[in-house]
């Protein structure tokens, strides 16, 4: 039970956006796409969640492929949070929140407490009511992430997995917020799930990713274990500035002193 | 145009659900009966007049105490104003036309919309077309219809006698100077000429009056190109005016003068202009004689 | 921890017991409407004594009957319909559109529909005869249903490409058709004469004067279809609110939502507007209030937006038929009139809300 990305070609108009993608994205674990701006990370991610058809290549997810999966069947087994989401109508947050219970069969009063379960797991218990516009940027994102949680609550359903696909989850947040944030995907993933996340911050990568995917350009320039993938030279060599990469001896992470230098 | 519009039946709200069906709708379109024969009222008393020159014929006819109601375009002679007002000959409601209690309803042809029409038809009260007439015949028509409805066709007699006369003085005055040019100018908005040219009533008129319209080869009240008016070289501006602010309303002959295409003109530039009320001149009624004749004179200056 | 503080469990910021509890109030309002709206005429007819002498199987004079029977019921019918199809295909738009300034105008229905209206009343006389007589006086109200349906389509083929359509490129392609129908309908306007120009005048301010019950049977099923289809649309439209991509995230099939959304609206309106012609502000105002009142989910929205309507629009009927009377104001001018003031303040006193 993975989710696996085999070759992906990927064209959005007419510009080729990723040229031959693997991805092998192993249940239990945190995996995070990392890579310097423009490099197919979130494209990948689209792809993954079915958002978008490669031109070639193949996507499975638990062992199914996810073309021609029917929407409501595929929302079954997946959730999205995607990067921005702007909201047309004075949504509440709890309403906001309902809208990833779609696909979702339940009885009312059981939906009701899960949203505010959702809520409350995102640091956010009390706000139900708030309207959604009126929220900050970073409360908003964590509104859309109790969106999609609601979608696949129960990581293992009948023995087989479910999957989190998150695009940039923190880069709204505060500290706190993102160690939260990330504490939560990664709690998803020890409970059975299946968590991919696209990353910036390569200090909370090293933190939580178990899976590392290092883009550039559109092709895989590494893919593995965190301490092979965040390596100085190879990320000096992905982002085109020099970075080095220092280890927390006794939580056994890897962190990037801030000193780095372009 | 008199044809009457029949429904199968009158509907009755038991057998309403049957005419909801969109086949029966599509069927009743087709039932177009043949024209019903004129009918005579002289017994009645609530007549609900609906066109300028019906109203006017009634007045003429000195039948305007059995009017209880009128419509918009009915605004001559000023007393008729007094009368409740239906509204737009075009967009008359069923009910408003029904709340004045008609036991007759004489109307132009022209009166709408259809639906209304057909209700009112259905309600039972008499409903009376006066057939459009323009001609020296029609005009004539116009007013025996009005009379044969109203159950009076002796008062024709008189108002008809009158219009004849105006006719007859017409035809002879026909001829017998050297025919002018006329331009019928509807509005100058912005120094833009909308003119008169065939099928409308201001070319009727103009015809009447023993003049030619200077603008030939296009229908109705359309804008002229500043060309085509000079092309016409009017020797005869005419316009309206409408009723007490003539002068806010109409151009002046220095506005005239002001528009390149016009400034050209034999009319202009003789201040050959002139100025009618608008339904006098165009109404086509029992005053059109009169008005053709009024028209003569300030064309060809009197006689 | 779970955020349950209402006495009946009730989580906090899920407003459809509000929604609920205006579908009650909403329906209440309809039928009082209804009723005074039935009662009262220039003709002074009163519908009581009317029905109480039919309901007894005695014998109706010719004038109750027809006032009651063929002039208010139909017009009572025709304005709920019309008014339900313009408020909910507003609602269905804005959805759509992520907008809550769309509305059906956006497909080209306006402009078809007026197109056909003005074709008809201008080049209707140049038909055959015997075409002429078969379409009869439904010549107008044809013509504006056929012409909004011609131009939704050639808009809906436009914006989709491989079973995708684009919303953008409708609002952007519907901008230039609209340019193109209002070249056309100019052209055959200059043809027109006077008569004709004052029915195109009186034609776009819309009226319920027309109403009849032969009318009212083409046009009631259209639009009784297309408002059905309407509640399967309402989770569809709340998803849409995320974006296209977060809808189809949560398991909608976006493009039926989209297909659902254009065609059913484009029907109601385009039936619409063939019964009563143009008529402005419903398809904004209802939706918006409704909003502002319970909330923008879908699923009571477009319930309580088809109610609000139908109250709204026979309302605006009332006033046109009394203000003047015996003559009467062509409705758009009464729903403009009451509704842009409205709306302004609406606005006004919903800055803080509308500019987050």
């Amino acid at each position: 039970m993975s989710l696996i990305a085999r070759d992906i070609h990927l064209r959005l108009g007419r510009t080729d956006i990723l040229h031959g993608v693997d991805l092998t994205a192993p249940v239990g674990r945190v995996t995070a796409i990392i890579g310097p701006n423009g490099s197919g990370k979130t494209s990948l991610l689209r792809a993954l969640a079915g958002e978008i058809v490669p031109v070639s290549g193949r996507i499975a997810l638990n062992g199914l492929p996810i073309v021609g999966m029917r929407p409501e069947v595929l929302a079954g087994h997946r959730a999205v949070l995607p990067q921005q989401s702007a909201i047309s109508f004075p949504f509440t947050a709890a309403e906001i929140v309902r809208i990833g219970l779609t696909s979702v069969a339940g009885d009312q009063i059981r939906q009701g407490a899960l949203i505010g379960e959702a809520l409350a797991a995102v640091g956010l218990p009390g706000h139900a009511g708030r309207l959604y516009q009126e929220l900050s940027g970073g409360e908003q994102q964590r509104v859309q992430l109790a969106r999609a949680l609601v979608q696949v609550w129960q990581p293992v359903v009948d023995g087989a997995p479910r999957w989190l696909l998150l695009d940039e989850p923190v880069s709204s947040l505060d500290i706190a917020h993102q160690i939260a944030v990330m504490r939560l995907a990664a709690d998803y993933a020890r409970r059975g799930g299946g968590v991919v996340a696209v990353m910036h911050d390569l200090n909370l990568t090293g933190m939580f990713a178990d899976h590392v995917l290092l883009m550039r350009g559109g092709r895989a320039m590494a893919e593995g274990a965190p301490a092979e993938v965040l390596d100085s030279a190879l990320l000096s060599d992905a982002y085109g500035c020099r970075l080095r990469v220092g280890e927390v001896p006794r939580a056994g992470v890897w962190l990037l002193p801030h000193s780095a230098t372009l | 145009m008199n044809a009457r519009i029949s429904l199968a039946e009158p509907a009755r709200p038991a057998c309403l659900c049957m005419t909801l069906l969109p086949m029966a709708a599509a069927l009743a379109g087709l039932l177009w009966a043949a024209p019903a024969p004129a009918g005579s009222y002289p017994e009645a008393g609530r007549v609900l007049s609906i066109g300028g020159a019906v109203t006017e014929i009634v007045y003429a006819l000195g039948q305007q105490d059995r009017l209880v109601a009128r419509d918009t375009t009915s605004s001559f002679p000023p007393e008729a104003e007094a009368l409740p007002d239906v509204g737009y000959m075009r967009a008359l409601s069923a009910e408003g036309v029904l709340s004045v209690a008609p036991d007759l309803i004489l109307s132009e042809e022209s009166a709408g919309p259809p639906e209304t029409i057909a209700v009112l038809k259905e309600a039972g009260i008499p409903f009376e077309t006066i057939p459009d007439g323009t001609g020296e015949g029609g005009l004539i028509a116009k007013i025996e219809a009005v009379a044969e409805a109203l159950g009076v066709p002796e008062a024709a007699e008189a108002p008809v006698a009158r219009l004849q006369a105006e006719l007859d003085a017409l035809a002879a005055l026909a001829g017998k100077t050297e025919t002018r040019r006329v331009m019928f100018i509807l509005t100058l908005q912005g120094g833009r000429v909308m003119a008169a040219g065939q099928d409308n009533e201001a070319d009727t008129i103009i015809r009447m009056a023993g003049a030619v319209n200077a603008v030939q080869g296009i229908e109705g009240y359309k804008p002229l190109t500043d060309e085509a008016v000079t092309a016409a070289a009017p020797d005869v501006i005419l316009m309206m005016h409408r009723g007490e602010a003539t002068a806010d309303l109409d151009a002046t002959n220095d506005e005239l003068a002001a528009v390149p295409a016009l400034a050209t003109t034999p009319a202009v530039k003789n201040g050959a202009v002139i100025r009618m009320d608008g339904l006098y001149l165009l109404g086509l009624g029992p005053r059109t004689g009169r008005a053709a004749l009024d028209l003569h004179d300030a064309i060809y200056g009197g006689s | 921890m779970v955020a349950l503080d209402a006495p009946r469990g009730r989580l906090a910021g899920d407003r459809r017991h509000l929604g609920r509890a205006l579908a009650a109030w909403l329906t209440l309002l309809l039928l009082a409407v209804s009723v005074l709206s039935l009662g009262s005429g220039a003709s002074g007819v009163s519908a009581a004594a009317v029905l109480t002498d039919w309901a007894a199987g005695r014998d109706l004079a010719e004038i109750d009957r027809v006032v009651l029977f063929d002039i208010r019921l139909p017009r009572l019918l025709s304005g709920v319909l019309v008014g339900a199809a313009l408020a909910v295909s507003g609602a269905v738009m804005q959805g759509l559109f992520r907008n809550p300034l769309a509305d059906p105008g956006l497909l080209g229905v306006s402009a078809g529909a007026s197109l056909g209206a003005i074709s008809a009343i201008v080049l209707g006389g140049l038909l055959p005869p015997s075409i002429a007589a078969l379409a009869g006086w439904h010549l107008v109200p044809l013509a504006a249903f056929a012409g909004s349906w011609v131009a939704m389509i050639v808009l809906y083929g436009i914006a989709t490409r491989q079973g995708r359509t684009s919303v953008a490129t409708m609002l952007l392609a519907g901008i230039a058709l609209a340019a193109m129908i209002a070249a056309l309908s100019g052209l055959i306007i200059y043809r027109a004469n006077d008569q004709q120009l004052r029915d195109l005048t009186f034609w776009g301010l819309g009226s319920l004067a027309g109403a009849s019950w032969t009318k009212l049977g083409a046009a009631a099923p259209i639009i009784l279809a297309a408002l059905a289809v309407t509640p399967f649309l309402a989770r569809g439209l709340n998803g849409l609110a995320l974006g296209e991509a977060a809808a189809a995230h949560v398991g909608l099939r976006v493009q039926r939502v989209k297909a659902g959304a254009i065609l059913s609206a484009a029907a109601a309106t385009g039936a619409a507007v063939a019964i009563s012609g143009g008529i402005g502000f419903v398809g904004i105002v209802v939706p918006h209030l409704l909003r502002l009142l319970a909330g923008p989910d879908h699923r009571w929205l477009l319930v309580n937006s088809g109610l609000l309507g139908a109250s709204v629009l026979i309302a605006a009927d009332m006033i046109s038929r009394s203000v003047v009377a015996p003559a009467e104001l062509p409705i758009g001018i009464v729903t403009a009139m009451i509704g842009g003031p409205f709306f302004l303040w609406v606005l006004l006193s919903n800055r803080r809300v509308l500019d987050a």
